[in-house]
């Protein structure tokens, strides 16, 4: 039998070995090694299977018309460049990289790809670095004699309770998932409610409430999603929002702010995205606040989205977990209390804020936590205090309006263990069942 | 986010004293400037957009010069009076209306000044500028060119001049089609029957705003005296930029003259004053700051300050561009105090904690399934069409989708769960078996909501191995029934990726709430997939009572 056969049958591969290493030194097995050789992707030729070898995938970016080489910089230039015009798809013209009629023909057709995926391996793989050679030792486990005639009751005496065995396959919970009910349990020990929010947004919920201008290049460009169905949203529920922030856009209403002085739109404000923060569900739970409803504190932990190329870095959806705290009289220096609480809780025993910017907040921070592993401050949140000109259109008074929160994704990487933010989202089986059960040391200090 | 690139020799001569690095690399990011040590004497410093002042190394050095205390308060810079003069043609109204202009004479700019001065000028268009649209900018070497200049707007086809980075004269037309920064911004000027020129006295074209210049008036070391001109569509964002230009330039130790353009007197360098109450200071900051001490941050952030009665009143220097707000300046002082140096305070606010009764459901699903033994999945809930239809063999309906998706991979929102997990099942084909999963999620349905759309929480499981049937999924679906104390009905049904009698309908009295089956061939086979699955889903809100 081979370990593989034994393995199939429920024995575990170290378990194996052992035990036929100890049959070995009593005499009771004889155990024989021979090498074979097979051929298997590397890593990057597992990644031309899942997305096309780098002259392919040049060539279909190319499908709407030539760009600039320094456009493409995203691709593995140097390799998709020089197979490609190797393999005649596309020419370069001053600076600008465009489509031959051969790689107009050759858009559907990729034989790298191709070629490893009906496992027709040749030298230009090898080559590449797509295939590799890997050896591997095959053993075989033969009984001696004396093996053969021994008795269960001598077996029975040899029982080994030292020996590891087959870890079984059992229901296990996404390690995602689990730091976010992590993150959602420290919110509520915090006293905070949690908030619901639609994930299709008007960009009034979006953006416009939150003080950032119609022309602001965040709505425009690419890392937004707009929705073409459905495309619009009522915003006949918000009549008295709408009028207050068009006011402050304009020209600062009565929030004492010099507004953006232009013309705002409600037809802009109108316009369904996919939400591109959570920030935006608590835009809609101020609109809903009344005075005499504070102080209060609500929490979300759930989906954002991002029109980005997904890659090792980025992905096009991810979650966030949010907390706003409001008051008449909350300060910098009860942010401050929050977050260090809250992350402390997270795992993370030193943070720091450092200045940054979002159009929204006014002493507005990034959250760096300590990692001790890599000795280097990392970034996990952001924080700040929602400007004057957010408060008061949406709540209808004055109050101060603390938020922070933390992007899930790169503890969950740390947890897991990953190099490769898609790793969140791709469920191999193998990952689910080998990583640990969440605890705040995990994905904090370790 | 800009990124820029520079020289810290340039900065410490700016600053006026050598800047220690570690200094860059640690305290520097408190003003709200990431640096970054890039090699030798090359630094990259990020910058955020509402702190257009800092994109160059003189606003840099100024801002520093104020933050590490060698030298606070604001900056003076004297203007004095010129007699240049551009007359603004009513022509332009239309296409690009506002234009500014200023000089700056008794330069002595070094090719690495003369970089710098670019790289503000492109890292302008790109923020402040939205690509050129908004605003556009020119460096003219003044000795070049004759007084007045007009700005007016012409045909295409009447008037050429010698671009930059060209040997021939070009119609404003061909620079559109052919010159390559004509091609980057010829967008700006779509659908526009004439186009933007600054010409000289004797005609002579300096720049044809918002694309190119003349090579006729490119700044070199040579030049010791600049014209600089600003055109945009909003006149606030063209004096703005225009002073952000002239400040950093002067801070080379150019003198500023000023322009009249149609009379009004340019730049104007005059701060805005605003207060900043005590009280508003210290209640929305925390933080416990006599007045003299409040009056000395700002000054460390090249702000004027004044003590008055019960508020101080701040100069705001006109190249700031982000104080709308007195809550703006509280900003400023919590900066300069050092956000390390305040100390973290918990307010007392007696609130119970509360879970949406949604995630509470949820919760208490996920212990059932993973009580089963199956593995729980995390997926996307953005998908496309060919994955929810066209593989499930479903016919096409109307869905949550996207306009400007970068690829179709991502572009549709998902309408229903199981499409996902046999995507998990696809991926982990070469895993071994049995496989069993489930995801308890949110999908998208078109709705009459005043969005147009809601979430809708959806619960799927699938379950595949070599053997497996039909009731490996009742048993599951049993298992619920049990658990959440609910009884729900199956009834058969022909359905869509399911196999022909083996398919059926969920009901919760008399709502169908799901279905369950085993997949077809034909569906399995459009997953590559061999081995059978079983599986069903449900709506969540419905199987508990929340919808």
């Amino acid at each position: 039998m081979t370990v593989k056969d034994l393995e199939k049958e429920g024995y575990d591969q170290s378990m194996v070995h052992r035990a036929a290493l100890e049959l070995q030194e009593n005499g009771l097995a004889d155990y024989e090694e021979e090498e074979e050789i097979t051929r298997v992707l590397t890593e990057k030729g597992k990644e031309v299977i899942e997305e096309g070898s780098p002259e392919h995938r040049l060539v279909k970016r190319l499908e709407p018309g030539p760009e600039k080489i320094s456009e493409l910089e995203d691709l593995d230039l140097d390799v998709a460049l020089g197979k490609a015009r190797q393999k005649g798809w596309v020419e370069i013209d001053s600076g600008e990289v465009g489509l031959t009629g051969k790689g107009e023909e050759n858009l559907e057709n990729d034989p790298i790809k191709r070629r490893l995926e009906s496992e027709n391996f040749d030298e230009e793989l090898f080559d590449r670095g797509l295939v590799e050679e890997k050896s591997s030792r095959k053993r075989k486990v033969k009984l001696t004699g004396e093996g053969k005639s021994l008795t269960e009751e001598e077996i029975e005496e040899d029982f080994n309770v030292e020996a590891r065995v087959k870890t079984p396959r059992t229901g296990k919970k996404h390690f995602y998932k689990e730091i976010i009910d992590y993150a959602n349990r420290t919110w509520r020990d915090l006293g905070f409610r949690e908030m619901d929010g639609e994930f299709i947004v008007p960009g009034l919920l979006n953006f416009d409430a939150l003080y950032i201008p119609q022309d602001h290049p965040a709505r425009e460009m690419q890392d937004t999603f707009f929705m073409e169905q459905p495309e619009k949203s009522s915003l006949s529920s918000y009549q008295e929002e709408v009028q207050n922030v068009k006011e402050t856009h304009e020209d600062g209403w009565e929030t004492g702010s010099t507004g953006w002085n232009y013309g705002w739109s409600e037809g802009e404000a109108e316009r369904n995205v996919l939400r591109t923060h959570t920030t935006s569900a608590s835009a809609r739970k101020l609109a809903e606040l009344e005075e005499e409803d504070l102080p209060a504190k609500f929490y979300t932990t759930s989906r954002v989205f991002r029109n980005e190329t997904v890659d090792r870095h980025h992905l096009a959806e991810f979650f966030q977990s949010d907390g706003i705290v409001v008051g008449k009289n909350l300060s910098f220096r009860n942010l401050k209390g929050y977050i260090s609480e809250f992350f402390e809780r997270m795992g993370f025993n030193e943070f720091r804020l450092v200045p940054t910017y979002y159009p929204y907040t006014e002493m507005s921070a990034e959250v760096h936590v300590w990692d001790e592993k890599g000795e280097e401050w990392i970034a996990l949140g952001g924080s700040g205090m929602f400007r004057p000109e957010v408060v008061e259109p949406l709540l209808g008074f004055e109050a101060t309006v603390l938020a922070w929160g933390l992007g899930i994704p790169r503890i969950a990487m740390r947890a897991a263990e990953l190099d490769d933010i898609r790793e969140l989202y791709r469920n191999d089986t193998d990952i689910l069942e080998r990583t640990p059960a969440w605890r705040p040391e995990n994905g904090g200090e370790r | 986010m800009s990124h820029i690139k520079i020289n810290k020799k340039e900065f410490d001569d700016l600053v006026g004293e050598e800047v220690n690095e570690e200094v860059l690399r640690e305290k520097a990011s408190f003003l709200g400037a990431h640096w970054n040590h890039v090699e030798g004497p090359k630094w990259d410093v990020e910058v955020y957009p509402d702190r257009p002042d800092l994109l160059s190394v003189e606003g840099l050095a100024r801002a520093y010069r104020g933050f590490l205390e060698v030298e606070t308060g604001r900056e003076q810079y004297e203007i004095s009076a010129g007699d240049i003069e551009v007359e603004v043609d009513t022509s332009v109204e239309s296409v690009r209306p506002y234009i500014g202009g200023a000089v700056v004479r008794n330069l002595e700019l070094t090719e690495r000044a003369i970089n710098g001065l670019v790289q503000l000028q492109e890292k302008l268009h790109e923020s402040m500028g939205r690509r050129r649209d908004k605003l556009a900018i020119g460096l003219h070497d003044l000795s070049r060119i004759e007084p007045p200049f007009t700005y007016r707007a012409v045909k295409p086809g009447k008037v050429s001049f010698r671009p930059l980075e060209h040997d021939r004269e070009m119609q404003l037309g061909e620079i559109l089609e052919e010159h390559e920064k004509g091609k980057e911004y010829a967008w700006i000027l779509d659908d526009e029957e004439v186009y933007p020129i600054i010409e000289d006295r004797d005609g002579k074209v300096l720049s044809f705003p918002p694309i190119i210049n003349n090579q006729l008036t490119e700044v070199d070391t040579g030049t010791r005296d600049i014209f600089i001109d600003v055109t945009g569509k909003d006149l606030a964002t063209v004096k703005r930029a225009l002073n952000i230009l002239v400040t950093a330039i002067a801070e080379r130790g150019g003198e500023i003259e000023n322009v009249k353009v149609d009379g009004e007197e340019m730049p104007d360098l005059e701060p805005e004053t605003r207060e900043l109450e005590q009280g508003y200071f210290e209640r929305v900051s925390g933080l416990d700051l006599e007045v003299p001490e409040v009056v000395e941050r700002l000054e460390m952030m090249k702000l004027g300050a004044r003590e008055t009665m019960d508020a101080i009143e701040v100069d705001i220097p006109a190249y700031r561009n982000d104080i709308m707000h007195q809550y703006d300046l509280v900003e400023d002082v919590v900066i300069a105090h050092g956000y390390e140096n305040v100390e973290p305070e918990m307010p007392e606010i007696d609130q119970i904690g509360e879970e949406s009764p949604l995630e509470n459901r949820t919760r208490l699903l996920r212990d059932v399934l993973q009580g089963t033994g199956a593995l729980e999945t995390h997926t996307y809930i953005l998908s496309n069409r060919e994955k929810l239809f066209d593989r499930m063999e479903l016919q096409e309906e109307e869905i949550a989708e996207m306009s400007n998706a970068l690829t179709e991979d991502y572009s549709a929102v998902r309408n229903w769960l199981l499409p996902s997990l046999m995507e998990i099942l696809q991926r982990n084909r070469h895993r071994s078996y049995p496989q069993k999963f489930f995801e308890v999620a949110d999908v998208v349905e078109l709705d009459d909501s005043e969005t147009g759309a809601s979430n809708r929480r959806k619960l799927a499981y699938v379950h595949s191995s070599s053997d497996v049937d039909y009731n490996n999924a009742r048993q599951i679906l049993q298992v619920l029934e049990r658990d959440l104390g609910v009884e729900l009905e199956v009834r058969s049904s022909g359905a869509d990726c399911f196999k022909d009698g083996r398919s059926a309908d969920i009901y919760l009295g008399n709502e169908k709430i799901g279905s369950i089956g085993e997949i077809s061939r034909s569906v399995l086979d459009s997953w590559e997939l061999d081995t059978p699955v079983a599986g069903f889903e449900l709506d969540v809100e419905k199987l508990v009572g929340l919808y």
